[in-house]
């Protein structure tokens, strides 16, 4: 049993884990249907006459008339899906777009998420810096103290957790 | 002249102020009694909350009346309520607009601070109780002047209306309105009892464990609750909507799903502190931030400021909730600043890799998650106030940030549960870790075998299956030592939980990345293919009422029985719903819509056909974080406070 949970076996759990996301992310071919390609490129195209809903959720008729667009250059398959969201953005300007740019203010939707991590683990990476410090390991007369004391008495309830 | 139709705005107008005023005296006996340590005064404040109590109810049970009789001299009633509207869904208009929606808040609000009362009146001379009990008066009071002054649901109407357009159609056709939207609140509104006594110990500098003891249970079943509401809102949309989905990261839901993300986070990092006594300014936060956010999310999507920034000077009710969330979250602040020498924790974290060092990571993941859910519901307001130009934060954003979060989580949820308190060793995690790694290798593969594709799917389910194994492996040492005991407590409990969230995320890594769609025009008499299923166009129905047309096509599939997605014409408002036919299984859901035009003489009709792979499993899970949290409410194995906090960790030498 000791060798079967050896550090081999992880590398070999490891290598079968990435062969089996390599077989599987080669195998991926995109959308099967004119219409499963139809859906995911208006699931990036905001409805310009509801609030803040994409063309694929929306039921509205000014939805319905950008789907019937980019169903038709579907069907007419001459432009890739970046192209077709290009083409509707400039036909109804930028605020058709549900994700926003990545420049000039719009690109503090996607900077800030990235500071907040990267400021919330570094805070986490201090705190455990002083703990580590501040954890000298030796118990002081006070603790000894207090574990005795509470040892001699009954115990009260706590749940398990 | 008052007839008896028009007595209930005169009822409900005097049932919320003396509820107001219930609630003020109830505020003042509590403070003024806690101050002066005066019992008698004390002893007046379960009378105050009963009044204020008694009061909302029977100011709901006026609304309820005024629906139910069509009393069209209230204004509310004019704009929601229909002549023919059916009787379940004219039960269910109250709550289908804000002013009613805020009366349902009020009503539960003031019934939790009858039974918080009520459950502490032999404790009620305790400072932090009493404390705790003013502030949900506090709060009772913010909501009594909001039904009676911006939200008003009792305010008089324009004279002569004999009829009105009905709630929302959306709101009047399927039968999880009647529970989608009281479970949330149950949710919103329960989250207000921890804050409560969060700022009872903050005032009293009782700020040890004990009055996170006290709340542990409310804060429990408050999350089961939104947890529900959330679930109940996503079949709802997926059985009525007509587009197939389950979330689309709209206002309304990320202002629902925001508190619940913080709230998460405290359920777990409340843990370290009770046994550890660490964290107590970051789970005061965590607190504050959840109760604070359900009154921002009701700002933002009830004020009407997210369709326009401008839109904010024509709404009342905006700037009370603004300056409410301001006072909560200045109040804390101060609070928490106040206290700061008695909140430092003497302890230390030993190691990242602990039980408690996994808590830590698992909330700055749920802050991040909670922050980036936030921000992009807020950014198209800060745009539009910055630069005057309208801008949408939609699905695609959320659905590139929250899938890394998502899988961050999931593999926190393989490593967690096997984690000792204090300190982990390497050998102890291989020997825990082992089996349930090879459930998420056996999960890959089994993916990859039956044809999935795709990095962040596959991914999903490999630790999907990792988590699962990891939960099902403390839920079978549990109940080998305790039997069927073993299922409940906080640990084991929380392992039920986990397994419906794994469910839920694998449900919705397949069903959004593996769906297809295919629009066909069903002859009658000729059978047409999609995805290995055959459809059958056999006719249409039509049926009629006072309140709606329902013209539905009915399609045989696979041979078998028949399913019937409609179109609903709404005579009164002149709006056509769509109404999905969804024919489900374990394996996958056949999702069926009608395009319009719909003609019942027609002989074809264009059918919208979407394959959903794993759905129910979105439900299954959702029930089982139902299941969980409810056996995570019950006690379970006591330890004594002698007992190791940590596992023993296996010597080098050991096997």
């Amino acid at each position: 049993m000791k060798y079967l949970k050896s550090w081999p076996v992880w590398m070999l759990m490891g290598l079968i884990v990435v062969a089996l996301l390599a077989v599987g992310t080669t195998g991926d071919n995109g959308p099967l249907t004119q219409s499963d390609r139809i859906d995911s490129i208006t699931k990036h195209i905001a409805c310009p006459t509801c609030d803040g809903e994409s063309v694929y959720v929306s039921r509205a008729s000014a939805a319905e008339a950008i789907r019937n667009q980019v169903a038709r250059e579907v069907r007419a398959g001459t432009m890739t899906d970046d192209e077709i969201i290009g083409s509707i953005a400039n036909t109804f300007k930028a605020q058709v777009l549900l994700v926003p740019r990545a420049t000039g203010i719009d690109s503090l939707v996607w900077i800030m998420p990235i500071a907040v991590l990267v400021c919330a683990v570094a805070g986490l990476w201090a705190a455990f810096r002083r703990w580590r410090r501040d954890n000298s390991g030796e118990a002081s007369a006070d603790d000894v103290a207090l574990v005795e004391r509470l040892l001699a008495e009954d115990p009260t309830d706590e749940d398990n957790v | 002249m008052l007839g008896v139709e028009g007595l209930a705005g005169p009822l409900g107008r005097a049932a919320l102020l003396v509820g107001l005023i219930g609630a003020f005296f109830g505020l003042i006996a509590a403070v003024m009694g806690t101050l002066n340590e005066d019992e008698k005064v004390l002893r007046l404040v379960p009378r105050f909350a009963t009044l204020s109590c008694v009061s909302a109810i029977s100011a709901f049970a006026a609304m309820e009346w005024a629906m139910i009789t069509r009393d069209f001299s209230l204004a509310y009633i004019q704009k929601v309520g229909s002549k023919s509207t059916p009787a379940l869904y004219n039960f269910t208009a109250v709550w289908s607009a804000l002013e009613g929606s805020i009366l349902l808040w009020l009503l539960v609000l003031t019934c939790l601070t009858s039974g918080i009362v009520f459950k502490y009146r032999t404790r009620i001379t305790d400072p932090m109780v009493g404390w705790a009990v003013a502030t949900m008066f506090f709060v009772g009071i913010f909501f009594f002047i909001l039904t009676l002054g911006p939200a008003n649901p009792f305010a008089a109407g324009a004279p002569g209306v004999l009829d009105g357009p009905g709630p929302n159609p959306l709101l009047q056709n399927h039968i999880l309105v009647v529970f989608h939207p009281p479970i949330l609140y149950l949710g919103y509104v329960g989250m207000t009892v921890p804050f409560a006594f969060a700022i009872g110990a903050l005032i009293t500098g009782r700020v040890g464990e004990g009055w996170l003891v006290e709340t542990r249970r409310w804060a429990l079943f408050s999350w089961g609750f939104l947890t529900l509401g959330i679930i109940l809102g996503s079949w709802w949309s997926y059985e009525v909507l007509g587009w197939s989905g389950v979330w689309a990261w709209d206002p309304v839901e990320n202002a629902s799903f925001i508190p619940w993300l913080t709230g998460t986070a405290y359920i777990h990092s409340v843990l370290v502190q009770e046994r550890r006594g660490m964290l107590r300014v970051w789970n005061l936060s965590l607190l504050v931030s959840t109760f604070s956010l359900t009154i921002l999310g009701t700002f933002l999507t009830r004020s009407g400021v997210l369709n326009s920034v401008h839109a904010f000077s024509e709404s009342n009710i905006g700037p009370y909730l603004l300056s409410f969330f301001a006072i909560i979250v200045v109040v804390s602040v101060a609070l928490i600043g106040w206290r700061g020498q008695k909140l430092h924790s003497p302890g230390t974290i030993d190691s990242p890799l602990s039980r408690e060092g996994a808590f830590l990571a698992n909330n700055v993941v749920f802050s991040v998650f909670a922050f980036v859910v936030l921000l992009g519901t807020v950014f198209p307001l800060i745009i539009e106030a910055l630069q005057n130009r309208q801008l949408v934060v939609g699905e695609p954003f959320f659905d590139k940030l929250a899938v890394p979060a998502g899988l961050t989580l999931l593999f926190l949820m393989c490593v967690a549960p096997v984690l000792p308190w204090r300190k982990a060793s390497g050998e102890l995690l291989s020997n825990r870790l082992f089996w349930p790694a090879w459930g998420g290798i056996g999960a890959l593969a089994f993916s990859v075998g039956v044809g999935a594709t795709g990095f962040a799917p596959l991914l999903t389910f490999g630790l999907g299956g990792f988590a699962g194994g990891a939960a099902l492996r403390q839920l079978v040492l549990a109940t080998r030592r305790q039997g069927l005991r073993g299922l409940v407590g906080r640990a084991n409990g929380g392992m039920v939980v986990h397994i419906g969230v794994i469910l839920i995320a694998v449900a919705l890594a397949a069903s959004n990345s593996y769906t297809h769609s295919q629009e066909l025009l069903l002859k009658q008499g000729v059978v047409a293919t999609f995805d290995g299923h055959t459809f059958e166009l056999i006719g249409f129905k039509e049926e009629s009422d006072a309140r709606s047309t329902v013209i539905a096509a009915v399609v045989r599939v696979d041979g078998g029985k028949s399913y019937t997605p409609a179109i609903t014409k709404y005579k009164s408002m002149g709006t056509n719903i769509g109404t999905p036919s969804v024919k489900s299984s374990f394996v996958k859901d056949i999702y069926l819509t009608i395009e319009p035009p719909v003609k019942v003489s027609s002989k074809t009709a264009k059918i919208k056909v979407f394959i959903k792979p794993m759905v129910m499993w979105l439900w299954i899970g959702g029930g089982l974080m139902g299941v969980g949290t409810l056996l995570s409410a019950f006690p379970g194995r006591r330890r004594k406070p002698t007992d190791a906090t940590s596992a023993l960790i296996p010597s080098e030498t050991s096997a």
